[in-house]
């Protein structure tokens, strides 16, 4: 069964229905609480955004695989037709 | 008379207004760019790590960028066979048969007119390699 939970618009995949919202809101929930723990324990504001960056660029990873497995392999624009320039 | 030709006019073959195999490139392109998009977020990963010790190396003078990197990746075994190896590995593979594909619905073009169509996918294969090179380096 085929799922569309996502559509890719540039280099981000943007829910369109509701379970593709709800694991946004995961994500986000995910990433405000490594941000808390990653705060709790750095000794100054470049150590926690170092570390919370790195932590927003797992939880991206994670959630653009998930959004890609879930039906996030079409683009917003397919539906107009393609752009054979290539690029996103 | 006027019947006839209305007659022959309706059993005219209908107009195709695009061949299927367009319809078929344009998927492909599409499943391409999003294969890379799903590259590039992975790729940013070793990239952002790279940046880090680059930095680091920067700052303590002792130290070397592939000093540092072989610090991390002993410190850090799986993650960095994960980041720095086996996905782009998975990636070089999932762009070069998406670039095969669209090579192949686009009719066998020259390499100008593919690397425009599928620019993207040949950029992250490219970091994919340099990344796998790191690693080994």
């Amino acid at each position: 069964m085929k799922l569309h939970w996502f559509k890719r618009a540039g280099i981000f995949f943007v829910p369109i229905s509701l379970p593709g919202w709800l694991i946004l809101a995961a994500g986000a929930a995910w990433a405000v609480y490594a941000f808390i723990d990653v705060d709790s324990r750095s000794h100054s504001v470049s150590d926690t955004l170092m570390n919370f960056v790195f932590s927003l660029l797992i939880i991206g990873a994670v959630y653009s695989l998930v959004a890609y497995l879930t039906g996030g392999s079409g683009s917003a624009r397919e539906k107009d037709g393609p752009d054979s320039t290539g690029g996103s | 008379m006027t019947a006839f030709e209305e007659t022959l006019t309706g059993m005219t073959r209908p107009g195709v207004p695009e061949l299927k195999h367009q319809a078929l490139l344009a998927q492909a392109i599409s499943k391409g760019r999003s294969k890379s998009v799903l590259s590039l977020w992975w790729m940013s990963i070793p990239l952002y790590v790279t940046a880090m010790l680059l930095m680091k190396s920067a700052y303590m003078r002792n130290t070397t960028l592939m000093s540092n990197l072989h610090e991390f990746i002993g410190r850090e075994k799986y993650a960095a066979a994960l980041f720095f190896l086996i996905a782009p590995a998975v990636f070089i593979i999932i762009n070069a048969a998406s670039i095969r594909r669209i090579h192949y619905l686009s009719g066998g073009p020259g390499p100008a007119a593919l690397l425009r169509r599928a620019w993207f996918n040949a950029a992250v294969i490219i970091v994919s390699v340099t990344i796998i090179i790191i690693y080994f380096s």
